[in-house]
Formats: C-alpha cells, sequence, structure tokens
C-alpha cells in the first residue's frame, strides 16, 4: 500500500517536471543566465578576447557603481529626473484610472462600446505604431495643446499667472504628458472594474437603508472594498512605468549598451532596478501596514 | 448556446432587484461628459493617425498644423506599393516573417506558459513556490536590460540570424505563466480534478482536455499580448540577413526616405494596427474575465 502511494507521488512529481520544463529551460537560458552574468558585469572589468569570443571579467567591487555616481556627469540627473516623474504620474494614473472604472461599471447604454475604447490603447500602442505617433512633428504639437484650432496656448495662459518657472513648467510637463497617462490607463481601469463588480450588492443596499449618500457610498464602501485592487494597481502601474523603455535612465543605459560599453550599460541599469525594486517594495509595505489596515477598521 | 442566454437573462433578472437609484439629469449630463472627455483622449492619437493617412502633402506640412483634412486622398496609400518596390526584398517577404513569427510565437508561447501554470497551480513542492517567486520578481526586469550576456547564449546556441532568435527568447516570457496561474488557481476545481483522475485520465490528458478548455478567456487574453508584442518585434543586432527581418524594418525603411513620405508612413502605421486589433476583436469577451482573476491574489 504505501509502495504504490510512493510510486504514484513520484509519477506525479514526475509529471510536474515535464509539464514546467520547456519553460523553465528558456527561463533559466534566456533570463536567468543573463541576469547573473549582467550583475557580474556590474562588479567587474570587462574585456572582450576576441580571439575565443568570451568575455573576461576582472572583480573591481564597487567602483564601476561609484564611477556614475561621482564621475559622470549626467546620470544621477537622469536617475533624479526619473524617479521624481513617478512621484506624480503614478498616483495620477491611479486616480483616473479609478475615476473611469468607476464610471464604467454604472449601467448605460454602449457601455461595451465605451470598454473597448478605454482598452484600445493596450493593444495598439506599442512599438512601432507608438514610435511614429509620438514622432510626428503634428502630433507633438497637439500633444502640448497648441493645435486645438483656437489657439489656446497653455504655456501663454500659465505664463499670464504669474507663477513661478519651476511650477509652471511642471504644469506644461504634465500637460504635455497628459496623453501619455490616458494611454498608460488601459489594463488598470479593466483591473478596477473587475474589483469593482466584485464587491457585494447587499453593502450598497445597506447603506441606502441607513441613509448615505453616494459619496460618503464611495468613501465608506467602495474604496475600502477596493483596497487590494488599488495595491495591485498601483504596483502594476508601477512596474508599467518603471520599465517602460521611454524614461531618460533606460534610453542612457541602451545607448550604452548599443555602443557596446560592456559594464556601463548593466551597471547603470542595476543600479536604476536596485533603486526602484527597494522604493517599490517600501511603498507597498507602507500602503498595507499604515493606509489600507485603517480603512479596513 | 441557449442555455447559456437563458442564464445571462436569470442573472439579469437578478440583477434588476438591486437596480439602483436612476441618477438625477444633471448627474447623468455630468456623467456622461465625462466619460466622453476622457473617451476622446483615448481615441484621439487614433483618429488623427488615421485621418493624416488621408492628408495630401502640403496638408501635412502646413503650419500651424490642422488636426482635420480638407481635401482627402488615397495617394499615400496608393503609393505604397511603389515604394516597396523599392524595397532590397519583396514586401512579401516582410510580411511572411511578420505573421510566421507572429503566430509561431503566440502558440508556442500559450502551450509553454499553460503548461508551467499547470505544475505551478496544482504542485505544493517548496521548490514550486521558489519558482513561482521568481516570475513575479522577474515581472519587474525590461527584457533589454539582458542584452549582452544575451546575444553570447545565442551565438553559443548558433541561433543568430535564424527564426529561432526572434521565437526562443519570447517563449518564457513570465508576464504569460503568472497571469495562466492565477486564472488556473481560481477557475480549474480541484474535485475536478481528481474525479478525472480517479476515472483513469493522464496528466497530459488532463491538461488538453479538462484544464486547457477551462481557462480559455486566460489563453486567449494571452494571446493578444503575446501576439501584440511579437508583431513589433524588430530585431536588435541579432539578424544580418534582410530576408528575416521583419514589417517594422521594411516600415523603418519607408520612413527613412523622408519627410516627404510622412503620410505614407502613417498610411503604413494604419495598416500594421489592424492585426492586432483583429485579434482583439476574437478575444475581447474574454480579457476583462481574466484580468480580474490575476486580481485575486494569494
Amino acid at each position: 500500500m504505501k509502495k504504490s502511494l510512493k510510486d504514484f507521488t513520484r509519477k506525479k512529481q514526475m509529471y510536474g517536471r515535464m509539464f514546467i520544463l520547456p519553460w523553465e529551460i528558456g527561463f533559466v537560458l534566456f533570463f536567468l543566465q543573463p541576469l547573473v552574468q549582467s550583475l557580474v558585469f556590474v562588479f567587474s572589468n570587462v574585456t572582450v578576447n576576441f580571439d575565443e569570443g568570451v568575455f573576461e571579467t576582472k572583480w573591481v567591487g564597487l567602483s564601476n557603481i561609484r564611477h556614475f555616481f561621482y564621475e559622470d556627469t549626467v546620470y544621477v540627473d537622469n536617475l533624479v529626473d526619473s524617479l521624481t516623474s513617478f512621484i506624480y504620474t503614478i498616483p495620477l494614473i491611479v486616480a483616473l484610472s479609478l475615476i473611469v472604472g468607476v464610471l464604467l461599471n454604472q449601467k448605460f447604454k454602449g457601455r461595451i462600446v465605451f470598454r473597448s475604447i478605454f482598452f484600445l490603447p493596450v493593444i495598439i500602442a506599442t512599438g512601432v505604431v507608438m514610435t511614429y505617433l509620438q514622432g510626428d512633428a503634428t502630433a507633438q504639437a497637439m500633444r502640448s495643446g497648441s493645435s486645438s484650432g483656437n489657439g489656446i496656448d497653455i504655456s501663454n495662459i500659465l505664463m499670464s499667472m504669474n507663477l513661478s518657472e519651476n511650477v509652471s513648467s511642471t504644469l506644461l510637463g504634465f500637460v504635455n504628458q497628459i496623453f501619455d497617462l490616458f494611454w498608460d490607463c488601459g489594463v488598470q481601469i479593466v483591473l478596477f472594474i473587475s474589483g469593482l463588480q466584485s464587491i457585494p450588492e447587499q453593502l450598497y443596499e445597506v447603506c441606502r437603508v441607513e441613509g448615505a449618500n453616494k459619496w460618503e457610498e464611495f468613501w465608506y464602501v467602495t474604496f475600502p472594498m477596493l483596497s487590494g485592487t488599488t495595491l495591485l494597481v498601483i504596483v502594476f502601474t508601477a512596474i508599467e512605468i518603471f520599465t517602460d523603455s521611454g524614461n531618460k535612465v533606460m534610453t542612457y543605459g541602451f545607448n550604452a549598451m548599443r555602443q557596446n560599453m560592456w559594464w556601463e550599460g548593466p551597471t547603470m541599469l542595476w543600479v536604476y532596478f536596485a533603486l526602484v525594486g527597494a522604493i517599490l517594495g517600501l511603498a507597498v509595505l507602507l500602503i498595507q501596514k499604515k493606509i489600507f489596515a485603517k480603512w479596513a477598521n | 448556446m441557449k442555455e447559456k442566454q437563458k442564464k445571462v437573462k436569470l442573472v439579469a433578472h437578478k440583477k434588476k432587484q438591486y437596480k439602483r437609484f436612476t441618477r438625477s439629469k444633471a448627474a447623468n449630463f455630468m456623467f456622461v461628459t465625462i466619460l466622453l472627455v476622457f473617451g476622446l483622449f483615448m481615441v484621439l492619437p487614433l483618429i488623427y493617425s488615421v485621418v493624416t493617412s488621408f492628408k495630401p502633402l502640403d496638408e501635412l506640412l502646413a503650419f500651424p498644423p490642422k488636426f482635420f483634412v480638407t481635401r482627402p486622398t488615397l495617394y499615400n496609400y496608393t503609393v505604397l506599393p511603389s515604394l516597396l518596390d523599392n524595397l532590397q526584398v519583396p514586401f512579401s517577404r516582410y510580411a511572411f516573417n511578420s505573421i510566421f513569427i507572429s503566430v509561431a510565437i503566440t502558440v508556442g508561447h500559450v502551450i509553454v506558459a499553460g503548461m508551467a501554470a499547470f505544475t505551478l497551480s496544482n504542485c505544493k513542492h517548496k521548490f514550486i513556490s521558489t519558482v513561482f517567486w521568481a516570475v513575479q520578481v522577474a515581472l519587474l526586469f525590461n527584457g533589454y536590460t539582458l542584452g549582452i550576456p544575451q546575444y553570447l547564449i545565442f551565438s553559443k546556441l548558433g541561433i543568430i540570424d535564424t527564426y529561432w532568435v526572434y521565437i526562443l527568447p519570447a517563449l518564457q516570457s513570465t508576464t504569460g505563466v503568472f497571469l495562466m496561474k492565477q486564472y488556473m488557481d481560481v477557475s480549474v476545481p480541484k474535485a475536478l480534478m481528481e474525479a478525472a483522475l480517479l476515472d483513469g485520465a493522464g496528466y497530459y490528458r488532463i491538461f488538453w482536455t479538462l484544464v486547457m478548455p477551462l481557462v480559455k478567456p486566460a489563453w486567449l487574453t494571452l494571446s493578444l499580448f503575446a501576439f501584440r508584442d511579437a508583431w513589433a518585434i524588430q530585431p536588435s543586432g541579432t539578424i544580418f540577413s534582410e530576408n528575416l527581418k521583419t514589417l517594422p524594418v521594411a516600415m523603418n525603411q519607408i520612413a527613412a526616405s523622408g519627410i516627404a513620405r510622412s503620410g505614407s508612413v502613417m498610411a503604413a502605421t494604419v495598416i500594421l494596427m489592424i492585426p492586432p486589433i483583429l485579434v482583439y476583436l476574437v478575444s475581447q469577451s474574454n480579457v476583462m474575465e481574466t484580468m480580474s482573476s490575476a486580481g485575486m491574489k494569494d
């Protein structure tokens, strides 16, 4: 009896291993191994031995990283730039998709059409298509809000408001990015809608019986019930933005890699990923522990 | 089919009991306006590129730029074939490459990710949970970061300058495994699998005839994402023979012929958008369902 049970478990294990094998090979070969190697590059002096076609690495410790923080003129600026832009893009995207998600969750005619429209950018906004859309001169003019026909130029409005240069340039940057922001919302909206649909209808009924208005309903039922989804959306948005190859640190790193600067590229990107990972982890912990715990009570 | 419709109706009927109070007219108006404005932001770039592809040259270069076209022309589209004649390799070759690679990646990725997710979802071994943790961490990394070491592996495997160099690295994308695993956890009842095992079905059969049909929404969604990414693939230093390159490369060549061709570039962009949209229309109703299961963590 015992023996056959063991056989059964072994058979099960064998099948499990067999099923995961194809993916595992690819994962190790094309992801894990390169990942480790690029991490080695970060801490070493890399030279190429062209005769044998291999990289020769010599351990140099932290000096590569030090180079970027003390000698490189642009890297730290880029890093700070990217990280600060996340501070406003992530909350904006989350808020926008929450609003749209709540609106699209209502019952009205043509809801499916609207949902498709809001998901459309996810499908087409990749690769070449996006490059040309962004590269087009007219599209750029449109994005900066100056081609609305009547000549409403946002930068002029801002200037006339006597704002300090810092504030107005930040605002202008935000207006420039508004299309990108909207186009980054697709998946998040879907996540919010599905989160909204999993809220039991009875809770709203209780609200109505107790005489809560819509505003209170949102803050005391919808929002707390969505806390899990919100966290997921925050993490998803952060990952989407952090790994977007368009941001400054990434572009700088890729250019270095393209010019065969063997250790520079990996070092820049690893430092960036390490920072981002740490920030993301901290943020998630903080949100989970402080804010949502409070909401739940 | 009819039964399904009945079910839907029943659910709709149930929902009606909980119907909320109707909104006031002002609120309704606000609601529609906000949605329309937001929706406009979403489709504006799309409409713009379609409109632009019909613009004659003088309107393309007009300053200040106009959004709408006043004298629409098909010239940008009709000139495409003659532009494509100038390419080094016939256009059909690029198209074939793109379609072949996209389909191969989509099908391969769904199968590979599905099988991996099957194990991840059903095994409780410690090793397996470590693997799943690795999957989640891997979501954080942009694939480009690994460019140089990956190239070494490609050259060791001897797959540089073949179709494999497109297909193999795309098969192990972690997003797919994550999505499929989450969906399987929710939608495949453990009891059903046990019943199938007792009835003498092997794991192989369970996977193909039980699990895969049950998680159809997940793999349809996955194929949408996989196809989208594969369709935009551009080789970076791994493909040298021109007749193995993809459509985006051909489009870059059209764009390289200067600003006078910007209309044709838009036309080509519009044409390139069509296949992913078609795939979306096929998988559309399933996307929502899958994404909702991705939300059910743990």
